[in-house]
């Protein structure tokens, strides 16, 4: 084939060497990368849109990035160890190398989120794809209404971005509230389910725009709470988990009817998917 | 780095897989020698060692207690354990004594009462020590034993497919046994050997196991009412490589 | 683009012109079936096949195919298509293959199937025997073959070459044709009319019908599970479809411990665990963890869910699926059927 010819065809699968600047151990589990490109262009990415990160001979998975467009010069990714590619990139350090493909999907619909109340709900590691969002709307804050962010986690020990939610804490221009299903000696804030943390606050506009990130469980007891404060489905935000192995809709493991979870969402309105069988 | 020490061990078995390691050929043989360092090989060297090695490849079924004290040692010399083979694995074909007793007068007549025939049920290795990775097959697939080994020297875990060998027919276009008027038991059988079996005209005899969830009252059906199986043949035929899984 | 004569005699020149020129592929026999295989020679062709084991996809989208290829630093991609001639295929086939091309297509256009896709020359050829299972005169009528290069129909004492595309008109070159006359065209197209309406399997409702039907009975668990209930989940009725195309991607390092490749493979969604995803501690969440559920989303993708896309099911009606099903429970007809007469 003449090199003109594969310049026209782009092989979608080939991915892009990304050099590791930063990386940190929030958890015993959980590795926060920060990366950049090693040909230096900067990834174009809206919240919420996933990459496709990997080691060669070990594969790739499908990540959500965690840090904000608005934030120039390198972007974070917050992987999990458990299986066999998360484990290989994991196992990476500062001047190490991953490979990856990106920005890929369906992000958050930022159109609608501007000029509204936000709402974000992240259990556990759904904390680290809502953070782009979370990035998002603290650099541009005069766009968006009154800002609000539960998070949960199961023990304290899980709890991610330690210093994020530091100054979360302090800020006024952040409604933020967390809470641990377990807690251990050192912790004195909430206990319980993330939805205990609906009666922490102040009353919420039904035009509230709801951001939901969490495992598949944490979706039916948030839901019901909505439906309670009369926000409407087309105005809830889910960010699904699938096995999004290609990540160009390409190999069918995350399809949900005639949806693929990594081209068509992974975020979607609650609205378009409560319909579609085996969504939730 | 030193190159990983690789030790081959046998219990009971037909030595078959080690043979089988040997079908790799000099040029794959010789390239996997640049990585890995075999320190002892009964099939293929004189030389023993009872010092540290890296990866203890096992082979065969533990059939008498004796063999515990060997297969201790074994695992404490050795980083990892490998079982390979159906009877290191799960027992394997040696298993099916474990549901007789007239087996010896059956196959040795006059000479049943040697005293080497007085073993124990057969079982895997794993009834004995830990084992870390297992390669399934009778024999082992040589191709996924080197996979295991690639995998190991770089620190991470082959993954062994969870679906079932028909999968691997259809994918080399082999025609079914059932269309030839044979049976085969793909459908439940465990794959990651690359189905060579069908593809020479022979049944599958699921040497590596079961797949998990295997429908069984269906491949019972399916020998009888497509290969003309007695019922009784039917349940008995899937016993062969899982003796030990099966009551 | 027009329409040509071959006489018999000439025919197997006009094949081996082609071999000495690109990769031909056609049906091969093999035993007592049928296989596409590149042809060393015209008389390995057999255009009298009734249908092959595995669909014509895996001359675009292999069984296994590397994807990248990497080194100890670099790496790179692997499109290489080679000029080639698929000889041979029929219409049902045709569709399958055009159905293939948009999803590879859609959205993000995927050249490791596309290159090979677009470097073929596609000779589509009428029906000479009939499988027993198959029933593409009976399904997605509405679905017209297209996409193909050039429509070969065998008449006594030739063939009409019917070229449909520049890529079909090249064909010409490489035999003794002469225009066809206007009874030769006629009886090339009563020859592919014949076949119609020759299946013995037949699907008796329309693919709306059938549609609204299938997504009706979703919930309808009883059924599904009385319909799934001797399924292996072997994947054989995906394996062997033409409109299939599900894959795994697995990377390997070659025996030099340093190079490699990443890999992808054909999957199954029947298959246990196609939508398990691994959770914190190695446990799975599987999305479809029963083989009912498995088994109904097949269901659901030949019927419903692409059809909007496709312009009709994404069923072609080969029958290959109904003949891979060693429990003989994939038949898409039997199934159909069954779902149409639930509370009827």
């Amino acid at each position: 084939m003449s090199d003109d010819l594969r310049a026209a065809h782009e092989n979608i699968f080939l991915p892009r060497e990304a050099r590791i600047l930063h990386t940190a151990r929030p958890t015993a589990s959980e590795k926060h990368f920060t990366l950049q490109m090693a040909d230096g262009e900067p990834l174009d990415y809206v919240p919420g849109q996933i990459l496709e990160v990997g080691v060669m001979g070990y594969g790739e998975i499908p990540i959500g990035l965690a840090s904000s467009p608005t934030r120039k010069g390198s972007f974070d990714i917050v992987v999990r160890t458990v299986g066999r590619v998360s484990t290989a990139i994991n196992s990476k350090e500062v001047g190490d190398s991953l490979w990856v493909r990106g920005p890929l999907g369906h992000g958050f619909d930022l159109d609608s989120l501007k000029g509204q109340d936000v709402l974000i709900v992240a259990g556990g590691i759904g904390l680290c794809p809502t953070r782009s969002l979370i990035q998002y709307i603290l650099d541009r804050r005069d766009e968006f209404g009154r800002f609000l962010l539960f998070y949960g986690a199961r023990d304290p020990l899980q709890l991610l971005f330690t210093e994020d939610r530091v100054e979360w804490r302090a800020s006024k221009e952040i409604d933020y509230h967390e809470t641990v299903d377990r807690a251990d000696v050192t912790w004195t804030g909430n206990v319980g389910v993330i939805t205990t943390l609906f009666h922490k606050t102040t009353h919420l506009d039904p035009n509230t725009r709801v951001v939901i990130c969490g495992p598949p469980v944490m979706f039916e007891f948030v839901i019901k709470e909505l439906d309670q404060l009369g926000i409407a489905r087309e105005n809830i935000f889910v960010d699904l988990e699938r096995r999004m192995k290609c990540g160009v809709g390409k190999c069918g493991h995350c399809q949900i009817n005639d949806k693929y979870c990594c081209i068509d969402g992974p975020v979607f309105t609650f609205a378009a998917i409560q319909e579609l069988e085996e969504a939730i | 780095m030193a190159k990983p020490k690789i030790a081959f061990f046998d219990f009971a078995s037909c030595e078959g897989c080690q043979i089988e390691f040997t079908n790799f050929g000099d040029a794959a043989t010789l390239e996997l020698l640049n990585h890995v360092e075999i320190v002892e090989f009964r099939e293929a060297m004189t030389e023993t060692t009872t010092g540290r090695i890296d990866i203890a490849l096992i082979e065969g079924s533990f059939t008498r207690e004796a063999d515990r004290v060997r297969l201790q040692q074994i695992r404490h010399r050795a980083k990892y354990v490998i079982a390979y083979g159906a009877c290191a694995c799960t027992g394997g074909i040696n298993a099916l004594k474990n549901h007789q007793d007239d087996f010896a007068e059956y196959v040795y007549g006059g000479d049943a009462r040697m005293p080497h025939l007085r073993s124990g049920t057969a079982q895997p290795i794993s009834a004995a020590i830990k084992v870390d990775y297992e390669v399934k097959g009778c024999p082992m697939s040589k191709d996924e034993l080197l996979l295991v080994i690639s995998n190991l020297l770089h620190g991470t875990e082959h993954v062994i497919p969870t679906y079932p060998v028909c999968v691997e027919c259809k994918r080399r276009e082999t025609i079914c046994r059932y269309d030839e008027g044979d049976h085969c038991m793909g459908q439940v059988a465990r794959a990651g050997c690359g189905a060579p079996c069908p593809a020479d005209g022979i049944p599958c005899e699921a040497c590596r196991g079961f797949v998990d969830d295997a429908n069984l009252p269906a491949l019972e059906k399916v020998l009888m009412e497509r290969a003309g199986f007695s019922q009784k043949r039917a349940v008995g035929k899937s016993r062969m490589f899982t003796a030990n899984l099966r009551s | 683009m027009g329409y040509l004569y071959l006489e018999e005699k000439d025919f197997a020149a006009f094949v081996d012109a082609l071999i000495a020129a690109k990769r031909v592929v056609g049906p091969t026999a093999k035993r007592n079936k049928f296989v596409y295989e590149q042809l060393a020679s015209a008389d390995e062709l057999r255009l009298d096949f009734d249908v092959t084991i595995l669909p014509p996809k895996k001359v675009f989208f292999p069984p296994a195919q590397d994807i990248v290829r990497f080194g100890e630093q670099a790496i790179e991609g692997c499109i290489a298509p080679v000029d080639t001639v698929l000889l041979g295929v029929h219409f049902y086939d045709v569709k399958g293959i055009d159905m293939t091309d948009y999803l590879f297509r859609e959205r993000k256009e995927d050249w490791n199937y596309l290159a090979q896709r677009e470097a073929t020359t596609v000779v589509a050829s009428n029906i000479q025997a009939i499988s027993p299972r198959a029933f593409w005169d009976s399904v997605g009528a509405e679905v017209k073959p297209k996409g193909h290069d050039a429509f070969l129909t065998k008449l006594a004492g030739g063939c009409v070459l019917e070229t449909l595309t520049p890529k079909g008109e090249a064909l010409a070159a490489f035999g003794a044709f002469r225009d066809a006359t206007a009874d030769e065209i006629n009886a090339a197209q009563q020859t592919n009319d014949s076949v119609m309406g020759q299946c013995s399997e037949k699907l008796g409702y329309t693919s709306e019908a059938i549609a609204a039907k299938v997504r009706d009975s979703f919930d309808n668990e009883e059924l599904w599970d009385e319909l799934a209930m001797d399924c292996f989940s072997c994947g054989s009725c995906n394996t062997v479809c033409p409109t299939c195309y599900c894959f795994d991607v697995k990377d390997a390092w070659n025996l030099n411990q340093v190079s490699g490749s990443r890999t992808r493979y054909w999957d199954a969604c029947l298959t246990r665990e196609f939508a398990a995803v691994t959770m914190a501690g190695g446990d799975k969440e599987n999305f479809r963890e029963r083989h009912q559920s498995r088994f109904r989303h097949r269901f659901m993708r030949k019927t419903a869910y692409l059809n909007e896309k496709l312009g009709g099911p994404a069923c072609t009606g080969c029958g290959r699926c109904s003949q891979a099903c060693t429990v003989n429970i994939a038949d898409p007809v039997r199934v159909i059927t069954a779902i149409m007469e639930v509370g009827s």
